[in-house]
C-alpha cells in the first residue's frame, strides 16, 4: 500500500500528511478534555510524551508487535491522565491548566533524567512502522469515536459539566468520575499519537514534550473551533501544514506562524469553524443550489442565502 | 402519622460568622404540595442548596425516605429521587433544548464508554428511553416545538419551563421548585399553577420557594414562612396570612412598599 | 548543611527569588486586572535584557542609562501587544487572548533568533566582581545590586498601586471590571497603564539577571518566564504581595534544591511547589477564596 503511494506522491509529502494524521489523534484528545467536557490543559504534549517513550521502550525491550507498543503507549498515557484528572475536584479554570502545566513540564523534567529513556540525548534506534496507510486509519477510527462519544449518554454528561458543572451534579452526573474519564480517555489518545510518532521519527529527545508542544495542540483544537470535530481536524491540518507552507520564508517562518496565530484569534475570535454548524450549513447551501436551477415563483417570497 | 418524604432536623448552616438557616425543622410529607416563603436573605435557597448536597450543613440532619442523606454528593442525592430547579436558571446555554433535557434524564440509563461507542441493543433500547421520557417532559411543559432550539434562545418563562422539564424528567419523588415563577406575566403563571398541579397529581412532591404570594397562597397546602433562617411558622396557607409575626416580617414590609 | 552553608543559599536564593518576583509581578497584576494569562510576558522580560545588553555593548551608556532605556523600550513593547494583540479579544471567549499570547511569545522568540542567534550572547561585567564578607556570608556586588534595586521597584509600585490615582483605578478594576468602567474609569487607559508597569518590572529583571549571569537568550524568557508565573500562582494570582512572597519562595527553593543534589532537576521544582500549593490552598497562599454563588 506504502509502495502504492509512493509512486504517485512525493515522500515529501507522505511525511506530512502522516504527521497531521498523527497529530490529528492527539488533538482530538484534547478536544475531548477542554473542548467537550471544559477542563483546561496546558500539559497535553506530556501524555504524547509518555505514550511515544512507553511505545518505543516496549518495542525496543520487549519486541511486543508494533500496534501492541502503541496500545501500551495509550494506556500509559491514560494511566497519567487519570493522575492528573484527580485535581480537578478541587481545581477549576485557570488553576486547573496551570497545574496540568506543571505536570507536564515535571514529567518532561523527568524523562530528562531517566537512563531508560536515554536522558537529554535523547531515545534513538526506534524502528520505523508507521505508515501514512495506519495513521490515516487510526485518525479515521479516532474521528468516528469521537463522533459517537459525544452522541451518547455518556458525551452528553461530559458537555453537561462543561455548560454547568454544578446544575449537572444536580442531574445525577458524578463530576469527578466523568472529569477523570475525559482525561483518561484524552489522553488515551494522546499516547497512542506518541507510539505512532515514535515509530514515525524513530527518534525521541523529551524536549520535543515541553509546554511549547502544549500549546500548539491546544492552538489546533482552539484555533478550529472550541469544541467542534470539524474544528479540531481543521485546526490541526491548517497549524501543521503552516510551518510546510511557510517554508519558503526561512528563518522567518516561525515569526510569521506566531504572527498568524495573533490575526486568526482577531479575526475568528472563536476560532475558524466556531458557532459555524455545519450541518444547517450545507442544508442551506443544497437549498439555495436547488433555488437557482429552479425559475423564480415572481412572489418575491424567495429567500437568498 | 408515616415517616415523612422529606424531614429536616435541626438544619443549621452558617457561612463564616453569618447564620444562614439556623435549627430548622420540616417534615414534608408524600403528595404534598409544600411553599417556603420568607423575605429576602430569608436563607430559603440556602435550604434547597443544603437538601440537593451543594452545601454541607454546619449541623442537622437532612432525611429522604428514612435514609440520612446530610453531606452526600449531589449526584447521589439525585439518583434518590430529589430534582430540582435553580433560581438563577442554570441552563446547559448552548446546548439544544432536548439535550438539555437528555441530560437531565442521566438518571435513567446505564450506558457508559462502551455503550458509546460499541452500542449494544441494550443500549439503543435505553436511548430511546431517555428519548421518549425527554419528549414527553417537554411535551408536559408545552416546549417540545422548541426540542431543536438553543436552550439560551428560549425566552425567560420558556427557560424556568425547561428547567422544570429537566428536573421530572429523571422521574424524581421529589420535586424542588426555586422561585419557578419570578419573571412570568400573569398568563404564564397561571400556566405553570396548572403545571404544576399536573405534575402533583402525578405523584410527585413538591417543594417550592416563591415571592409570589399569590401564587403560592393558591397553590400550596402547606406554607413555612423563614425570617432570618428560623422557622416563624407552618400552617395552611389562611392559617399563615392571619399569622401576626408573619405579618410584620414578610407580608407587613411588602406593604409597606 | 552547617548554619553557614544554609545562610548562603539563602541569600543567593533571595537573589534569584527577586528576579523571579520582578517578573511575577507583571503576570499577577495583568491576571488580576484581566484574567489573562499573558504568555508573552516572560519575552517582554528576554527583551528587557537584549536592550540592556545592546545599551551597553553598542552604545556604552552606563549600566543605569541601560536599564532605564531597557524598561522604556519595554513599556513601548508591551503596550503595543496590548493594544494589537489582546485589547480586540476583551470581549471573546477566554482561549483567545490566551492563544493570541502564545502567538506573540512565538514571534518575539523567533523574532530574537533570527536577530541574535540561537546562542547566549554575553553579557559585559558590568558592574566589579567584589565579594564582601558579612559573618559567614560572602555576597557579591551584583547581589547587593539587584536587590536594592528589585526592593526600590516593588516599594515604588507598591506606592504606585496605594497612593496615585492611576493605581486607585488599577485596583478598583481589578475589584470589578464592569463597575469600574460604569464608575468613569478609563478601563482601557488602566489596562494599558498595568501592561506598561509589569513590563518594566521584566525589563528590569532581564538587565538585572544578564548582569548576574553574565549572558543573555532569544529563549530565556521561557522557563523564567513559567517560573516566574508558578510565583505568582503560589502566591495567590492577583496578589502583588503574593507575587514577591511567591517568587522569592521559588528562588530560594530552587537554589536550596540545587545544593541538595536535585540539581537536574532544577526545573521541576518551581512546578512542583506549584502543584504542591494549589492542591493544599487552590488559590495561593495570599489568594482570596473564591465564591461561587448558587
Amino acid at each position: 500500500m506504502e509502495e502504492l503511494l509512493r509512486q504517485y506522491m512525493n515522500l515529501y509529502y507522505i511525511q506530512v500528511l502522516t504527521l497531521i494524521c498523527i497529530m490529528m489523534i492527539a488533538a482530538l484528545g484534547l478536544h475531548l478534555i477542554t473542548g467537550v467536557t471544559g477542563q483546561l490543559s496546558f500539559g497535553h504534549a506530556a501524555f504524547v510524551g509518555i505514550g511515544a517513550y512507553a511505545a518505543a521502550l516496549s518495542n525496543i525491550h520487549w519486541g511486543l508487535p508494533f500496534l501492541i507498543c502503541v496500545l501500551l503507549g495509550g494506556l500509559a498515557a491514560a494511566l497519567a491522565g487519570v493522575l492528573v484528572g484527580f485535581p480537578s475536584m478541587r481545581l477549576t479554570g485557570d488553576y486547573l491548566g496551570i497545574a496540568t502545566l506543571g505536570f507536564a513540564e515535571i514529567v518532561r523534567v523527568i524523562l530528562m533524567n531517566m537512563d531508560i529513556t536515554g536522558g537529554a540525548r535523547g531515545l534513538a534506534g526506534i524502528p520505523r512502522e508507521t505508515t501514512l496507510v495506519l495513521a490515516f486509519v487510526l485518525a479515521a477510527v479516532a474521528i468516528w469515536t469521537m463522533y459517537r462519544i459525544q452522541d451518547s449518554r455518556f458525551g452528553r454528561a461530559l458537555v453537561a459539566i462543561r455548560e454547568d458543572d454544578i446544575a449537572a451534579e444536580c442531574n445525577g452526573i458524578n463530576g469527578l468520575w466523568y472529569k477523570v474519564s475525559a482525561f483518561a480517555i484524552g489522553s488515551f489518545f494522546a499516547g497512542v499519537a506518541g507510539g505512532l510518532y515514535a515509530h514515525f521519527l524513530q527518534y525521541l529527545n523529551p524536549s520535543g514534550f515541553g509546554f511549547a508542544k502544549s500549546f500548539e495542540i491546544l492552538t489546533f483544537v482552539v484555533l478550529g473551533g472550541l469544541g467542534s470535530i470539524p474544528g479540531t481536524v481543521l485546526g490541526t491540518t491548517i497549524l501543521t501544514l503552516l510551518p510546510e507552507v511557510l517554508r519558503f520564508s526561512a528563518e522567518y517562518r516561525m515569526m510569521m506562524y506566531g504572527l498568524l496565530m495573533v490575526i486568526m484569534m482577531i479575526f475568528r475570535p472563536r476560532g475558524l469553524l466556531g458557532g459555524v454548524d455545519l450541518l444547517p450549513l450545507l442544508k442551506r447551501m443544497l437549498y439555495s443550489l436547488r433555488k437557482k436551477q429552479t425559475p423564480l415563483n415572481g412572489d418575491g417570497n424567495g429567500r437568498s442565502v | 402519622m408515616s415517616t415523612p418524604l422529606l424531614e429536616l432536623s435541626g438544619l443549621t448552616i452558617r457561612f463564616g460568622g453569618l447564620t444562614a438557616v439556623d435549627r430548622l425543622d420540616m417534615k414534608i410529607p408524600v403528595s404534598n404540595i409544600r411553599a417556603l416563603i420568607g423575605p429576602n436573605g430569608a436563607g430559603k435557597s440556602t435550604v434547597f442548596n443544603a437538601i440537593t448536597g451543594i452545601y454541607r450543613p454546619t449541623e442537622g440532619r437532612i432525611t429522604f425516605q428514612g435514609q440520612d442523606i446530610t453531606g452526600k454528593h449531589p449526584y447521589r442525592i439525585s439518583a434518590l429521587g430529589i430534582a430540582r430547579t435553580f433560581q438563577n436558571i442554570r441552563l446547559y446555554k448552548t446546548l439544544s433544548v432536548l439535550d438539555n433535557v437528555r441530560i437531565g434524564a442521566h438518571g435513567i440509563g446505564r450506558g457508559g464508554l462502551f455503550g458509546a461507542i460499541v452500542r449494544p441493543p441494550g443500549i439503543k433500547a435505553e436511548e430511546r428511553r431517555i428519548n421518549e421520557a425527554s419528549g414527553d417532559a417537554l411535551e408536559l411543559v408545552g416546549l417540545l416545538r422548541k426540542k431543536d432550539e438553543r436552550a439560551d434562545s428560549l425566552s425567560y418563562g420558556e427557560q424556568r419551563r425547561l428547567e422544570i422539564a429537566r428536573a421530572l424528567v429523571s422521574a424524581p419523588q421529589i420535586l424542588l421548585l426555586d422561585e419557578p415563577a419570578a419573571g412570568m406575566n400573569p398568563q404564564e403563571k397561571e400556566r405553570l399553577m396548572l403545571m404544576i398541579q399536573q405534575i402533583a397529581a402525578r405523584g410527585v412532591t413538591i417543594f417550592l420557594v416563591e415571592h409570589d404570594m399569590k401564587f403560592v397562597m393558591d397553590l400550596a397546602q402547606q406554607v413555612t414562612v423563614l425570617d432570618h433562617g428560623r422557622k416563624i411558622c407552618t400552617g395552611t396557607p389562611d392559617e399563615v396570612q392571619s399569622n401576626l409575626s408573619v405579618i410584620e416580617a414578610y407580608l407587613g414590609k411588602e406593604e409597606a412598599v | 548543611m552547617t548554619t553557614d552553608i544554609v545562610l548562603q543559599q539563602l541569600l543567593n536564593g533571595l537573589t534569584l527569588g527577586s528576579t523571579y518576583a520582578l517578573i511575577a509581578l507583571g503576570y499577577t497584576m495583568v491576571y488580576g486586572i484581566i484574567q489573562l494569562i499573558n504568555f508573552a510576558h516572560g519575552d517582554v522580560y528576554m527583551i528587557g535584557a537584549f536592550v540592556g545588553l545592546t545599551m551597553v555593548v553598542v552604545f556604552g551608556i552606563n549600566i543605569w542609562a541601560a536599564l532605564f532605556v531597557a524598561m522604556i523600550a519595554c513599556v513601548l513593547v508591551a503596550m503595543t501587544i496590548e493594544r494589537v494583540a489582546y485589547r480586540p479579544l476583551r470581549r471573546s471567549t477566554r482561549l483567545a487572548p490566551l492563544i493570541s499570547s502564545i502567538g506573540v511569545s512565538i514571534f518575539l522568540q523567533t523574532l530574537m533568533t533570527s536577530m541574535k542567534g540561537p546562542q547566549p550572547v554575553g553579557f559585559p561585567q558590568v558592574v566589579s566582581n567584589t565579594i564582601y564578607t558579612i559573618g559567614p556570608v560572602k555576597i557579591a556586588l551584583v547581589q547587593i545590586i539587584i536587590l536594592l534595586v528589585a526592593a526600590a521597584l516593588m516599594i515604588a509600585l507598591q506606592l504606585i498601586v496605594k497612593r496615585s490615582k492611576i493605581g486607585k483605578a488599577m485596583r478598583a478594576t481589578s475589584e470589578d471590571y464592569d463597575t469600574a468602567s460604569l464608575m468613569g474609569v478609563n478601563v482601557n487607559r488602566v489596562i494599558s497603564f498595568t501592561f506598561a508597569i509589569g513590563a518594566a518590572l521584566a525589563a528590569a529583571g532581564g538587565v538585572l539577571i544578564g548582569m548576574y549571569f553574565n549572558s543573555v537568550f532569544p529563549l530565556m524568557g521561557v522557563m523564567a518566564g513559567l517560573k516566574a508565573f508558578c510565583a505568582a500562582v503560589v502566591g495567590g494570582i492577583g496578589s502583588i504581595p503574593g507575587a514577591v512572597i511567591g517568587g522569592l519562595f521559588i528562588g530560594v527553593a530552587e537554589v536550596f534544591g540545587v545544593a541538595m543534589g536535585l540539581g537536574s532537576y532544577k526545573d521541576a521544582i518551581a512546578f512542583a511547589l506549584l502543584i504542591l500549593v494549589l492542591l493544599i490552598k487552590p488559590t495561593g497562599i495570599l489568594g482570596q477564596p473564591i465564591q461561587r454563588k448558587v
